[in-house]
């Protein structure tokens, strides 16, 4: 089992579920069943997550059957590389629009937290851009699925992709960032600024629930939750920025895959405190339940081990 | 020069830097890394809460995170004086690592300013602040922006050195 097996299993999340997300995102609104808007919020968000190691194995997978030779990337004759960039632009997009929707629809969560209902604003936005993202998604699946199956492709397909002389956006971007020598290290920067916003809402809240300043209610420090996700968002950017730059030193580095690992749980912890009645019940003064407590610790020992991660990958791995 | 060369020459600057183990330079700089989020993130976190941008949450509490801030600033300055030693050359005779420094100085005073400003101010629960603890906040926020930019860039800029 490698990568690119990987990448074949985690491939059709995205489409199926965005399609799941929506189909229930709908529903919801015609039956009025905040529910259900939560439950379909729920799945694009963690889609959306999961949409993360979906993008960076396909770098993986690309590694494993084309080889690079002096920064070319040679395939063998069977294949066309015109196709594989051009999935790989259509996966770069849609992967780029499905991480705001589901930025998007985490507010939403953290609104429906606070205030029991969706506001009209992000329910509308929320379902714009999950339409956007399933019709992106839905080409870059088909792309994908072209590489490999010549029985759905189309001639006008393979001549299209043929004749079409344009340099893929994906290998763009990446030329770009390492062409300009400034260029790395202000992401290097901002990824670093990104990583103390995260910490500032990783601490107050984590260690409020294990005991210290309990003078503070749960649904106060829970205010401070999208400052992280601003921070996780930056991360994310400048950190896709490293990737496109030089995807071979992190898809063969295991300390990068432990720490798209981590970052996967973190999403999932993230949701505890979203979704479970026990913390939100936390007023001043309150001993926090032991779930939260645990949930808690173990959102701590997640961040700190995606720093540890992040930190060792020119030490333990192969980056510079 | 050759005093810092000196420095450089010790048997502990030397293991700090070309030892292949992973307990000198990797874990030295993984602690000064997350020791930074500590320092900022209480710093910040208390600006950013002045600021009203997390609007339920009272100020006086947070008192109680100043602990962590210290005792992660001094964890800081230990793990940065081992990483200084072992590249003083280099980062001693780089300005950039003197605008790290002095904005270090500029955020101890700008707390110390603002403990003064809000933790003693009587009115500190009715989570109304003075533009002059507004203002502190933001040069806060800043200063710590300018540390942190000015420590990451040290591995680029200057006499640049090997070590990132």
């Amino acid at each position: 089992m490698n990568l690119a097996h990987i990448h074949l299993l985690l491939n059709h999340f995205p489409t199926i579920g965005f399609g799941i997300g929506l189909a229930l995102l709908l529903v919801s609104f015609f039956s009025r069943s905040e529910d259900l808007k939560r439950a379909s919020l729920v799945i694009l968000f963690l889609i959306a997550v999961i949409a993360i190691p979906t993008y960076l194995t396909g770098a993986a997978a690309l590694d494993k059957i084309c080889e690079r030779v002096s920064g070319e990337i040679k395939c063998p004759p069977e294949l066309s590389l015109t196709l594989i960039q051009e999935h790989e632009d259509w996966a770069l997009l849609a992967f780029s629009i499905m991480e705001i929707t589901g930025f998007v629809a985490w507010v939403g969560l953290w609104q429906m937290r606070r205030t029991s209902r969706l506001g009209t604003w992000n329910a509308t936005a929320v379902l714009l851009l999950a339409i956007i993202t399933f019709g992106v998604m839905s080409v870059a699946a088909n792309e994908g699925g072209n590489i490999r199956h010549p029985e759905i492709q189309s001639a006008e397909d393979i001549a299209a992709a043929k004749a079409a002389d344009r340099v893929p956006v994906a290998r763009a971007i990446g030329s770009y960032v390492i062409s300009k020598t400034w260029l790395w290290p202000a992401c290097e920067t901002l990824h670093f600024v990104g990583l103390c916003l995260l910490f500032i809402t990783v601490l107050f809240v984590n260690l409020r629930m294990l005991g210290l300043a309990k003078s503070l209610s749960f649904p106060a420090v829970y205010q401070l939750l999208p400052l992280g996700m601003l921070g996780f968002g930056i991360n994310l950017l400048t950190g896709m920025m490293f990737f496109l730059a030089s995807p071979q030193q992190y898809v063969n580095n295991v300390e990068f895959h432990r720490k798209i690992i981590l970052v996967l749980l973190a999403g999932i912890n993230v949701l505890y405190f979203m979704l479970f009645d026990k913390a939100w019940g936390v007023r001043a003064g309150d001993n926090a339940p032991i779930s939260s407590k645990l949930a808690a610790a173990m959102s701590l020992v997640l961040w700190v081990g995606i720093l540890y991660y992040g930190e060792m990958l020119p030490f333990l791995g192969n980056s510079f | 020069m050759d005093f810092l060369h000196m420095i450089e020459e010790t048997a502990f600057a030397t293991w700090v830097r070309e030892s292949p183990s992973i307990w000198s330079f990797p874990v030295i700089l993984l602690v000064h890394t997350l020791g930074m989020a500590l320092v900022v993130g209480v710093s910040a976190g208390i600006d950013i809460c002045i600021l009203g941008m997390a609007p339920a949450m009272r100020l006086a509490p947070l008192e109680k995170f100043l602990p962590v801030f210290w005792a992660a600033f001094w964890i800081n300055a230990i793990t940065g004086t081992m990483l200084l030693v072992a590249d003083a050359s280099m980062k001693l005779t780089n300005p950039d690592f003197y605008v790290k420094m002095s904005f270090i100085v500029l955020s101890l005073i700008n707390l110390s300013m603002l403990r003064k400003q809000v933790f003693r101010d009587p009115q500190i629960e009715s989570g109304k602040f003075s533009s002059k603890a507004r203002f502190l906040a933001w040069s806060s926020l800043f200063c710590w922006l300018v540390v942190i930019a000015s420590g990451r860039l040290l591995a680029y800029v200057g006499n640049s050195s090997s070590y990132k």
